[in-house]
């Protein structure tokens, strides 16, 4: 292994790391927000809209994520949408998102008795208070570990924006592959990368789970 | 008593009926609550008591009749219109403050701590400063004898210790009339004792109840009238002591008492 | 170049053929995920401290190294410990095996909404632990969990592409190879999209149809 070829490409390989982040967090988190408002007008809201959300979930979800980056990026122009590769592929990450929280927030939704609902509605408590304070933190109990998974998941799935030409991890690896005529370095470094940034995940994950669960500890 | 009959009653029930579906529950039931009155409910499983007291604070919609509270009508726009329009949830919200309810699966919030429990509405709903929400709530709770729980979660709690702070809950809101819904028919009998004692207190302050309970000993000490239904019919309401004291000229509430008088109970 | 459906309507028999592995794949995947998961699970809040560990490792393994590299192990290393499996073996194994880690983290959300008293309820009765689960725990997490692990089987289907690098021929390396043959990249994918996307309607309108058989009160 070739130490000075990460000297050479180290600033570079972090820039891309940087881009990575960048993109999963705000990708995830803006997913991870629509995704809660489609769990709740899907819950509370009329039933036509049920059906609308019904829909985009289901082609959303069961689509490849690539094929929804294309139509974006390519497809955005002709209906004058004009979008820089980091815009595009940002906004497809979002989108791409939002149906898998959507349904994560929908089961947490399953788990909450109801009398709890009830009796915040005899002392006056307002819908959106109910929904804020009574369901939303219970709600967490089931939901971190499947929203922790998701994160993990996504972090993978940024990869992807590489196509697009979004200066990220694996864009910045593969143009070090492509210049060095090496492999092996590369993708372990690659990898090393995301399995800092699943780990992280995870440990946050379990923190905030830690967190969220605390009142069903015995003393 | 006689001078409460000339007030107002604060609940006036007028030919209340209700229906699950095809399902009668509730049959043209006609019924005053007077202030500081504190009335039971008593009736075979399936006669309709507990949804007679979910419909006086709309959390069951009843189909035909009135509900009033201190003249009133509550959860619809008005009694006449056809179909009946609800209020708004706004207009509900303000009506149901007036109205506290204890339920039988005590209901509090798992994630809250005790003394939270009793805040949350007093913030939110009465708009008070946290520190005068929490100390409000902290008196709540010494009225139930729980001052040294306020930091437990629910889990942490007897099933008795739960209700009571359900109780703080809503006599914190300092409604006008509660309402109980079997409340200690979840608890271990050595648990009832204290919640049932919290609530003779609570009548002797001179609190407005409405009680739906299988405590024959608490309906018969306690209550100032009794109101038997069966079928979803309201049989009869009248003193304890025409119920208990002798045998019931009505030949359904005489087989229910039965039941009980083989157990013991009364 | 205009859209042309006879490319498609030509191809057809040919990418149905293809999805029939990635159906295999798939369903092969979903069952090792589901018990795979299950037991997975029980370890991760096992009292047997080995036992938590070991599966925290295994979990925290599966979901951190990307699947590429777990399928290429597994087909190219497990040779060398004596177990020389067919690629589409392989494939299964390795997507079922990774996706279990997810799953298992699912069913563990779920099962911290169910409240101690019934496990201590069931104790008292005497029920065996493996009964405790079977009959109570496991069909309550999946209950509550079911959303999520619908995600869990759509993501399944989607990662069963990357199956064409141990040769498989399933829907993406038969639409490529396709792509390659006649030059029209736009209709093979667009059909290959519509492909998966019937694959992940049914699993997700099975989901909704078991959570409506399954919802109390």
């Amino acid at each position: 292994m070739e130490l000075d070829l990460f000297i050479r490409y180290g600033p570079a390989l972090l820039s891309g790391f940087g881009v990575t982040i960048l993109c999963w967090l705000v990708g995830s988190i803006g997913g991870l927000v629509l995704g809660f408002l489609l769990a709740c007008l899907y819950r509370f809201g009329p039933k036509a809209l049920g059906w609308l959300i019904y829909i985009y979930v289901e082609i959303i979800r069961g689509t490849p994520f690539m094929i929804q980056l294309f139509i974006l990026y390519y497809g955005g122009p002709y209906v004058g949408l004009v979008l820089s590769p980091m815009q595009a592929g940002i906004l497809s990450f979002i989108i791409y998102g939002s149906p898998y929280f959507s349904e994560i927030f929908r089961s947490g939704f399953n788990a909450i008795p109801k009398g709890q609902i009830e009796a915040a509605r005899c002392v006056g408590l307002s819908e959106r208070r109910i929904l804020m304070r009574i369901i939303l933190p219970q709600m967490l109990v089931p939901t971190t570990a499947p929203l922790t998974n998701f994160f993990i998941i996504l972090t993978k799935e940024t990869a992807i924006l590489s196509v697009v030409t979004v200066p990220e991890l694996l864009y910045e690896t593969q143009t070090m592959a492509a210049e060095t005529f090496t492999f092996v370095e590369p993708f372990l470094v690659l990898s090393l990368f995301y399995w800092v940034l699943v780990i992280g995940t995870s440990w946050v994950g379990e923190r905030v789970e830690a967190r969220v669960t605390r009142h069903l500890r015995r003393v | 008593m006689g001078d409460n009959l000339t007030d107002q009653p604060i609940i006036q029930v007028r030919n209340m009926s209700k229906y699950f579906d095809e399902f009668e529950a509730l049959r043209d039931v006609t019924l005053d609550v007077h202030r500081s009155e504190v009335l039971c409910l008593i009736g075979p499983s399936g006669s309709g008591k507990s949804t007679l007291l979910r419909c006086l604070n709309f959390l069951e919609a009843y189909d035909g009749g009135e509900v009033l509270l201190e003249g009133e009508l509550i959860g619809w726009k008005s009694a006449g219109a056809s179909p009946r329009k609800a209020l708004s949830g706004e207009a509900l919200r303000r009506q149901r403050q007036h109205i506290g309810m204890v339920f039988q699966q005590f209901n509090l919030w798992p994630h809250l701590t005790a003394l939270e429990n009793v805040a949350e509405a007093l913030i939110h709903v009465k708009g008070l400063g946290k520190k005068q929400a929490h100390e409000k709530a902290r008196a709540a709770l010494a009225k139930v004898n729980l001052s040294d729980k306020e930091k437990n979660y629910p889990a942490n709690l007897s099933g008795g210790q739960q209700q009571r702070v359900a109780i703080a809950r809503a006599i914190a809101m300092e409604p006008s009339v509660m309402l109980f819904d079997e409340p200690t028919s979840a608890l271990d009998p050595e648990l009832v004792g204290e919640v049932l004692s919290v609530m003779k207190e609570m009548a002797n302050e001179g609190m407005t109840m409405v009680v739906v309970t299988h405590e024959m000993g608490f309906a018969a000490h306690v209550a100032d009238r009794v109101a038997f239904l069966d079928s979803g019919r309201l049989v009869t309401c009248v003193p304890p002591a025409e119920i208990f004291g002798q045998v019931p000229e009505d030949p359904r509430v005489r087989a229910f008492l039965q039941t009980y008088r083989e157990r013991n109970v009364v | 170049m205009n859209f042309s459906f006879e490319v498609i309507w030509h191809n057809l028999p040919y990418l149905l053929a293809a999805a029939r592995w990635t159906l295999l794949i798939s369903l092969g995947g979903m069952a090792i995920s589901l018990v795979w998961g299950i037991f997975l699970c029980a370890g991760r809040i096992s009292r047997g401290s080995v036992i938590r560990s070991l599966a925290r490792l295994y979990i925290s393994f599966f979901r951190g190294v990307p699947l590429l590299v777990q399928l290429l192990m597994f087909y190219y290393m497990l040779p060398y410990v004596g177990l020389d499996l067919p690629a589409i073996a392989a494939a299964i194994l390795a997507v079922g095996m990774c996706s279990a880690a997810y799953t298992a983290e699912i069913l563990r959300g779920a099962l911290q909404t169910i409240p101690a008293g019934q496990t201590e309820a069931a104790q008292a009765l005497g029920i065996p632990t493996l009964s405790l689960w079977r009959r109570i725990l496991v069909p309550q997490a999946i209950r509550i969990g079911l959303p999520s692990l619908v995600n869990e089987l759509i993501l399944l289907v989607k990662v069963s592409s990357l199956a064409s690098v141990v040769g498989i021929g399933e829907l993406t390396r038969i639409s490529q190879n396709i792509t390659g043959e006649t030059y029209r990249p736009l209709e093979i994918f667009i059909a290959a999209a519509v492909i998966y996307f019937l694959i992940n309607l049914v699993i997700s309108g099975l989901g909704r149809l078991a959570e409506k058989r399954l919802e109390v009160g």
